[in-house]
């Protein structure tokens, strides 16, 4: 970590409006995804996001990227005002920002060999001679664990373990400084994701990546990232050290996650965070939008939005009563799932395991 | 390299090549020989028409040759004017065929260049589509009518009307195919690195809409002949003498009850045409994507 910033985000603000009507469709309100979010990433960090499913995870990855417009607020990127960009600016930029996406089997074009899928960023941004680009290719491949000759298949071809690591590949082939992640691994076998992880933890000391590490999995989250965001309805509820975040969580909505047990171990679970449904982002909850299912809502929480306050740690909560709440159980990780805990022993066997493979 | 190692999955097998599956399928064999025939035979007109097609010198109302009264001379008898009908079905349907095809070409063309960019910029949606359901309101027929109005009869505005009529069904299936396109991840993934847009909508957009609206189009050419024969006979298109279909099958029709081959026969063509484009047009959707079967 050489402590330089790269990323700064500024109150950055996605609502996506809402059309009721078919002749004279009619602003009924706006759904508000992200909603004024602060944040920054040092060079060579790993910033994790995590938060449930429809949180706004997904469209901050893309707003960070300026993949789509936001509402309002700032993105620097390397000091650069990403969002003041013209167009042709922005796709130079591109080369130096990547996204990993979460669907493997939608996420790669279909008509495409392999060989064209990264030949195509290479091209555009690296201007290197066919035999060069073609060298190119030879090398991704085998940096993600694949072999020259998977170049010339298409990616039907492949399993959602081997497609993924195509798209790692791609996103590495512009040689960028930043990549979002958005959950690359939760689509993916068990058993696969602990390979494609260890990849990712690889390839970013191996070409000091810096990456925004979008994940539910708090076991992942837990082994990759240096620092832990916390979302919940489009805002940032804790953010610090991953220890500090995951040791003694101060947000009650962290705390929920924490002890969170997932049904499945694989795919995209459904699991009780807390007692309630998720509320809709379209009409959120008025103060503090986790009250409804916050054990520790009182009158001030339904009325007043809680202000994140910086601790003593370094990390940042937004909640009233985050001095007045109990104790996370002690250290020594009693408060984590087992389930949670055994994932990180599988994640760290399998990075101890890998020489031999290699 | 510490990469880790490759997971030790088969890759899926390659699917059946598209052709080889299309020439397993019986319908596309016997449709798809009847086409190539009746098309290899009217490009060929010039060469194996017995007679001129214009010449009417000959005996008029000669049945064809398998009826009572025909003639092995004349193998599908003459017409009111003594014109050899077989002459005349080869360039007629050489005809029928260039205007239906150009267009679908045309319109087709049009059309998927208005649905594409209907769902590649969205600001341009309601705008395109509006106009689309404009000319979706005005019936072939119209155009025709209109259009020959203002240059006279002929083939030229059969075939602008025949595109226009093209159109708004082309813009209509390329759009709603296009926007499933556009929801698919590796659009926003080609965003990401930085392609252009002229590249996002030629490599990655319009290559993955083409085989739909392909296949689209073919089942829309033989309603495109269709609407073209119905106006040639209207009396707006072909002038005589040229020979074309739907204009043969027009003349044919004061002759209907004493010598019904003269209509028929060409209508009999047209029912060909249409149908054998209808079933590739089909087998093709299937070969396609197995899944649209039951639609
Ligand atoms: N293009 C869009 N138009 C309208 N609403 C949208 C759009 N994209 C996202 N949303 C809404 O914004 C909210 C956040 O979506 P987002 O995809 O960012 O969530 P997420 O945290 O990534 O969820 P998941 O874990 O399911 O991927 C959701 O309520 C979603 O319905
Ligand atoms: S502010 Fe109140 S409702 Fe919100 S998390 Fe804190 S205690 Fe719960
Ligand atoms: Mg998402």
């Amino acid at each position: 970590m050489t402590g330089k910033q790269l990323l700064a985000v500024d109150t950055l603000t996605k609502h996506f409006p809402v059309r009721r009507g078919l002749i004279f469709p009619r602003e009924i309100g706006s759904v508000r995804a992200v909603d004024g979010i602060s944040l920054t990433l040092q060079k060579g960090e790993t910033l994790a996001v995590v938060g449930e499913s429809g949180c706004g995870k997904s469209t901050l990855g893309r707003l960070l990227l300026r993949l789509i417009e936001p509402t309002s607020g700032s993105v620097r990127f390397d000091g650069i005002d990403v969002l003041s960009l013209d167009r042709e600016t922005l796709r130079k930029l591109r080369r130096r920002m990547q996204m990993i996406f979460q669907d493997p089997f939608a996420s790669l074009h279909p008509r495409l060999s392999v060989r064209r899928i990264l030949s195509e960023p290479i091209e555009l941004h690296l201007g290197l001679s066919p035999k060069d680009t073609e060298r190119r290719v030879n090398e991704l491949l085998s940096v993600v664990g694949l072999a020259p000759y998977h170049a010339d298949r298409y990616p039907h071809e492949f399993s959602g373990g081997q497609r993924q690591r195509i798209g790692i590949a791609r996103a590495l082939s512009t040689r960028p400084e930043l990549i979002v992640c958005d959950e690359p691994v939760s689509a993916l076998d068990v058993s696969i994701q602990a390979h494609v992880i260890n990849l990712l933890v690889d390839l970013r000391q191996q070409f000091g990546l810096s990456y925004i590490f979008i994940a539910h999995d708090l076991a992942v989250v837990r082994h990759i990232a240096d620092r832990i965001a916390v979302m919940y309805l489009g805002e940032i509820v804790e953010i610090g050290d991953k220890y500090a975040v995951t040791a003694s969580p101060r947000h009650p909505y962290t705390r929920a996650l924490l002890s969170a047990v997932p049904r499945a171990e694989a795919g995209r679970e459904r699991r009780t965070i807390a007692q309630g449904d998720v509320p809709s982002p379209l009409n959120p909850p008025s103060g503090c939008r986790f009250h409804p299912r916050c054990p520790y809502a009182e009158a001030r929480c339904r009325a007043e939005t809680p202000q994140a306050r910086t601790l003593e740690d370094g990390r940042q909560v937004a909640c009233h009563r985050q001095d007045e709440i109990p104790p996370w159980p002690a250290a020594g990780g009693a408060g984590i799932d087992p389930v949670v805990r055994r994932r990180l022993q599988v994640l760290a066997t399998a990075a101890k395991a890998k020489p031999a493979a290699a | 390299m510490t990469s880790t190692d490759i997971e030790s999955s088969t890759p899926l097998p390659r699917p059946v090549g598209l052709l080889r599956r299309l020439a397993s399928d019986s319908t596309v064999l016997i449709a798809g020989g009847i086409l190539v025939t009746i098309v290899a035979a009217s490009l060929l007109a010039p060469f194996i028409a017995p007679y001129d097609p214009y010449e009417t010198g000959y005996a008029p109302f000669i049945p064809p040759a398998f009826m009572e009264g025909g003639t092995s001379e004349f193998l599908l008898g003459t017409d009111q004017q003594g014109r050899d009908l077989l002459s005349r079905l080869l360039y007629g349907t050489q005809a029928t065929l260039l205007t239906g095809l150009l267009g679908v070409f045309f319109g087709g063309g049009a059309g998927v260049v208005l649905g594409i960019l209907a769902a590649y910029f969205k600001k341009f949606d309601p705008p395109i589509m509006r106009f689309v359901d404009v000319l979706l309101s005005f019936p072939a027929i119209l155009f025709g009518l209109a259009i020959a109005a203002v240059i006279g009869p002929g083939i030229v505005p059969i075939i602008i009307a025949l595109s226009i009529a093209t159109v708004p069904d082309v813009a209509r299936v390329t759009r709603s195919t296009a926007v499933v396109v556009m929801s698919q991840e590796y659009m926003e993934a080609g965003r990401a690195i930085g392609l252009s847009d002229r590249h996002l909508i030629i490599r990655y957009l319009g290559l993955n809409c083409i085989g739909s609206v392909f296949v689209f189009l073919t089942l829309r050419f033989g309603q495109v002949i269709l609407i073209g024969a119905a106006l040639s006979f209207l009396g707006l298109g072909a002038r005589p003498p040229m020979a074309e279909l739907g204009m043969m099958a027009a003349q044919g029709r004061d002759a209907l009850f004493f010598a019904p081959h003269i209509s028929t026969i060409p209508s009999l063509a047209i029912f060909m045409i249409v149908l054998c484009a209808n079933m590739l047009g089909d087998a093709l959707r299937d070969a396609l994507d197995p899944r649209m079967r039951n639609m």
